[in-house]
């Protein structure tokens, strides 16, 4: 027994001291801040605090995480900042979108790429959808093609920005398609786009599933197709782009998910890849992030690392004639 | 006096325009700059105006400055100066606004220095300052501010 | 009439008790510098979790009417406008208090607050289908046109020089762009790290309006100031309500151009203040009084502010498109407790919507209430002498301006401004346009680029900006804008010596 007993105390000693040999034992000792790269409001920022209101738990990471945003430019303010200006101590991590950050680095006049930034753990992935107004004459993907095939370069439709999600999905379209739309960025991100299309400014629009779906609930849109591999649990009954006859896959699809900059501990890096994707798994954010709409994915860092590395080579692809 | 102040400022709001022009008219690409060249083009011709105005000695408005009011106000101006553009990183937020508050206290309070009582009213503001910062703040919204030597 | 059958909901202990802590906490918040509406709601969002989504909403609710008139607090008192929609309150309300008059303009500013909110909730309650389509109406080209409405008051707006205002516009529409650009993302004007985000309207708020004057404070020197103190004149609450009451013509004018302007998506909140001011300026028979403390500047600006609360949730509630920041986070609080708004909220959730809008109702009421209570307290601030309160309205504007996002870069921003607007101030520029065009620019800016882009694709650039009946309506109103403006200008001119204008 006092073998056992003083076994145990020398595990644990060893267990500490490596542990302490980083000095990163006690990571967090005070609140840590995540920056979200839109608005306050936004799905991205909604999204944020659900997943992160579990944080201060003490099974997660014991101590609460704040939300910081910093919006302006599709992201690229917030993304800017922490690349270049956040301190990477492990007290300030960052909500990422991708294929936006990635989109925008390969485009240029940015201060960051993907290898700025490490992962941590992927929340959500929300595919983007193409949507009309409720009494457009469009009830297909066709219609809409061959309205532009028609008139070319007279289709207007709204999304939230250049290089961000719904562009990459706007230029997928018009590769697969082959005919020539109009895609008007919004400055006001995805509620600034739809509020496009309710009004009839626009005669449709690429949104987020989430928002569409609500819209859709809400009797103001119709959804004609999703932007990804398969159907969405949320929309059972509305075909992929692939199924009607356009070659799409999912380069668009928004994921979102947790980093830190360049250059943070390993030690911290390792501790928060453990932690966050199984405070992502509460059953608590799940029941919110249901009720709001917004469909679940969670990934390790593994699996982000290798989702950055593929998105990077088709996205440069895509982008290369641009 | 007054002519000559004037030319001061117009000129240099004047020069700003200029410079706003060049660089909107020079940079590209052009659809980002379209904008900032309708702005800066209505900003020059304003400023041109204002300046050869002031030229003029036709410029009234305004009360403008003083060397009394030069003179009272360089030390605050320093000290803002320095609190927010050095201090207020380097020594942390509250150590910092304590000191800074404190000299501006010293600086601006007309009771005597040589009473050991004025001295200690100003600390006691100063204590009493920090607190409700303190409370308003760290505590009840959760701000962290860069603190690098105390709280 | 049904939302008369929930107000039950609203009087339950928990929910009464959650309205008063939302209408206190909001009165708080929003009197703090650098907390603007938005952020207060989205500090307050984490309480709801725990709630019910009524009470969840009853506190938000109550929240997001009183930060708006808390704001008016720190704008009459320390002239550091909480929010854009206050800084119109600042013109007269912080003339007023330097006056000894605080407590008067604080009751002002509550009772007119009161008034208006009451109107707009209203609206959102009888008119929200109607109201609904009218937000929709305005596309690209419409908003373009209103912020060109915008840019045509900043000349009359405040100064005595109409050039000087015009460039002191001119300077705050170029502070606007630096950054990066909102649509094409190209870097514009980043001279300094700092500006790599561009220029926070509310940093720049605090920089512009507190800085000069703790700089004048400065500038009086150490010298002995208790002379100068002024003795806070004690006001009564029914004089206040009086003087209200017979100021029907700003009441009006500026309940109306709140309610109008509040329901517009994405401009309305931030104009609302300024435009209902102009407008009542240039109706007032006593022109020449506004800036220098006149109670009818006061009450146009605060009851515009919160007229447009009500109206400015309705595309939130009926079509699901938040319209203001605010609506965006009041969308989240929804969400949270899988409450979809549209169309058929009132159907499907008759409970909790009604009770949300029962707790605003009632919240601007609690809301006058209490800020009437502690006016009179309140307006001592004005007795603190002028070096502490040098020093302090500087901490506050450092902490403020630090906290709107983590960023040591708005502190620089904020504080390099306020020198500035120091200097330009002296030689008759002012800070009230150059503010209005650093928010007019992104409106008019990207309203612009949209709409040629949408006009390139199908009807052409012409037809899209300058035909249909609310491009042209809005033509008519710029126009007659700009001559009233040229008029009282040469009309002024002609009265007075003419080398002291332009």
């Amino acid at each position: 027994m006092k073998h056992l007993i003083a076994g145990a105390a020398m595990a644990l000693m060893a267990v500490t001291g490596t542990a302490s040999a980083d000095g990163h034992a006690n990571y967090p000792e005070r609140p840590i801040m995540m920056m979200v790269s839109y608005g306050a409001g936004g799905a991205t920022d909604f999204q944020a605090r659900i997943v992160t209101m579990t944080a201060g738990n003490e099974d997660a990471l014991g101590m609460p995480i704040a939300i910081l945003n910093k919006p302006g430019a599709g992201g690229r303010v917030g993304w800017n900042w922490l690349a270049g200006q956040a301190e990477a101590d492990g007290y300030t991590l960052g909500a990422y979108n991708v294929p936006h950050f990635i989109a925008q680095s390969i485009k240029g006049g940015v201060e960051y790429s993907a290898d700025s930034f490490e992962p941590i753990a992927n929340w959500g992935a929300d595919p983007a959808v193409f949507v009309v107004g409720k009494d457009s004459e469009f009830n297909s993907m066709d219609d809409v093609v061959n309205f532009a095939k028609e008139n070319p370069g007279k289709l207007t439709f709204s999304g939230a920005g250049l290089f961000v999600g719904h562009h990459i999905a706007a230029l997928q379209l018009e590769k697969a398609s082959g005919a020539q739309l109009a895609y008007i960025p919004n400055n006001k991100g995805g509620a600034g786009a739809m509020k496009a299309v309710i009004a009839g400014e626009v005669m449709g629009g690429v949104n987020n599933l989430s928002d569409a779906f609500r819209a859709e609930q809400a009797g103001n849109v119709k959804i004609l197709g999703v932007f990804d591999l398969e159907r969405n649990d949320f929309l059972p009954d509305v075909p992929t782009l692939k199924e009607q006859g356009y070659d799409i896959d999912n380069a668009s699809v928004n994921f979102r998910g947790v980093m830190v900059p360049k250059g943070t501990p390993q030690g911290i890096i390792d501790k928060l890849a453990a932690t966050v994707p199984e405070m992502f798994k509460n059953g608590r954010v799940a029941g919110k992030m249901k009720a709001g709409g917004s469909p679940m994915h969670i990934m390790t860092r593994d699996e982000v690392l290798e989702m950055w590395a593929a998105r990077e080579v088709t996205l440069k692809e895509l982008l290369a004639g641009l | 006096m007054n002519r000559s102040q004037h030319i001061i400022p117009s000129g240099i709001v004047a020069a700003v325009g200029l410079w706003v022009a060049y660089i909107s008219f020079t940079q590209q690409p052009s659809e980002a700059f379209l904008f900032p060249r309708l702005i800066a083009t209505i900003f020059v011709v304003l400023a041109l105006w204002t300046f050869a105005k002031a030229l003029l000695g036709r410029s009234r408005t305004g009360a403008g400055l003083s060397w009394e009011i030069i003179r009272n106000m360089a030390p605050g101006l320093l000290v803002a100066l320095i609190y927010v553009f050095w201090a207020a990183k380097g020594l942390g937020f509250y150590t910092a606004t304590t000191i800074a508050f404190f000299i501006l206290l010293c600086l601006y309070d007309p009771a005597p220095h040589n009473v050991l009582k004025s001295w200690g009213k100003r600390l006691l503001i100063t204590v009493c300052f920090m607190a409700v910062m303190y409370g308003l703040f760290a505590k009840l919204l959760k701000v962290y501010t860069p603190r690098e030597i105390f709280f | 009439m049904e939302f008369i059958y929930y107000f039950g909901d609203v009087f339950t202990p928990i929910s009464f008790g959650l309205l008063l802590l939302g209408t206190i906490g909001g009165l708080i918040l929003g009197a703090t510098p650098g907390l603007s509406p938005t952020m207060a709601v989205a500090l307050l969002i984490p309480f709801t979790f725990q709630l019910e989504a009524a009470q969840g909403l009853i506190l938000l609710g109550a929240a997001y009417t009183s930060t708006v008139a808390g704001g008016a607090v720190s704008a009459i008192l320390l002239k550091i406008p909480g929010a854009p929609a206050n800084i119109a309150t600042t013109l007269d309300g912080h003339t007023m208090a330097k006056k000894g008059q605080g407590a008067r303009a604080l009751q002002l500013s509550f009772l007119a607050s009161a008034v208006g909110g009451v109107f707009g909730v209203l609206l959102l309650i009888f008119l929200t289908p109607v109201l609904a389509k009218w937000a929709l109406a305005f596309g690209p080209s419409h908003l373009f046109w209103l912020a060109i409405l915008g840019v045509t008051i900043i000349g009359s707006l405040d100064g005595s020089s109409v050039v000087k205002g015009l460039l002191s516009g001119c300077i705050g529409l170029w502070l606007s762009t630096i950054g990066f650009d909102d649509i094409m993302g190209a870097q514009r004007f980043i001279f300094h790290p700092s500006l790599g985000g561009g220029i926070n309207i509310i940093a720049a708020l605090i920089g512009l309006f507190a800085i000069p004057q703790v700089l004048s404070m400065f500038a009086k020197g150490r010298k002995d100031t208790t002379s100068e103190l002024i003795s806070v004149e004690k006001h009564s609450i029914m004089d206040a309500l009086r003087e209200v009451v017979s100021s029907v013509r700003a009441l009006s004018i500026g309940t109306i151009t709140g309610s109008i302007i509040g329901l517009i998506p994405g401009v309305g909140g931030q104009i609302a203040g300024l435009v209902a001011y102009d407008q009542s300026k240039k109706f007032s028979s006593e022109r020449e009084k506004f800036g220098t403390g006149h109670p009818e500047g006061i009450i146009a600006a605060e009851s515009a502010n919160n007229a447009m609360v009500g109206p400015s949730l309705v595309p939130l509630l009926t079509l699901s498109i938040p319209g203001s920041p605010t609506a965006a986070v009041l969308l989240g609080g929804l969400l949270i407790h899988g409450i979809f708004p549209g169309s058929d909220l009132f159907d499907n959730h008759p409970q909790v919507a009604w009770t949300f809008i029962n707790s605003m109702l009632i919240g601007q009421v609690l809301m006058c209430i209490f800020g009437l209570y502690v006016a009179g307290l309140a307006a001592r601030v004005a007795t603190v002498p002028q070096y502490v309160m040098a020093a302090i309205v500087l901490g506050l504007a450092v902490f403020g301006s630090y906290s709107v996002q983590s960023s040591m870069g708005d502190v620089y921003v904020m504080l390099s401004l306020g020198v500035m607007m120091y200097f330009l101030e002296r030689f008759g520029f002012s800070a009230a346009p150059l503010v209005l065009g650093l928010i007019l620019g992104p409106i008019a800016e990207a309203n612009f680029i949209q709409g040629s882009m949408i006009a390139n694709a199908t009807s052409g650039l012409g037809p899209y900006f300058l035909t249909g009946t609310l491009n042209l309506f809005l033509i008519a109103i710029v126009i007659a804008s700009i001559i009233y403006s040229v008029w009282m200008e040469l009309r002024s001119r002609r009265y007075t010596a003419k080398e002291d204008l332009i």
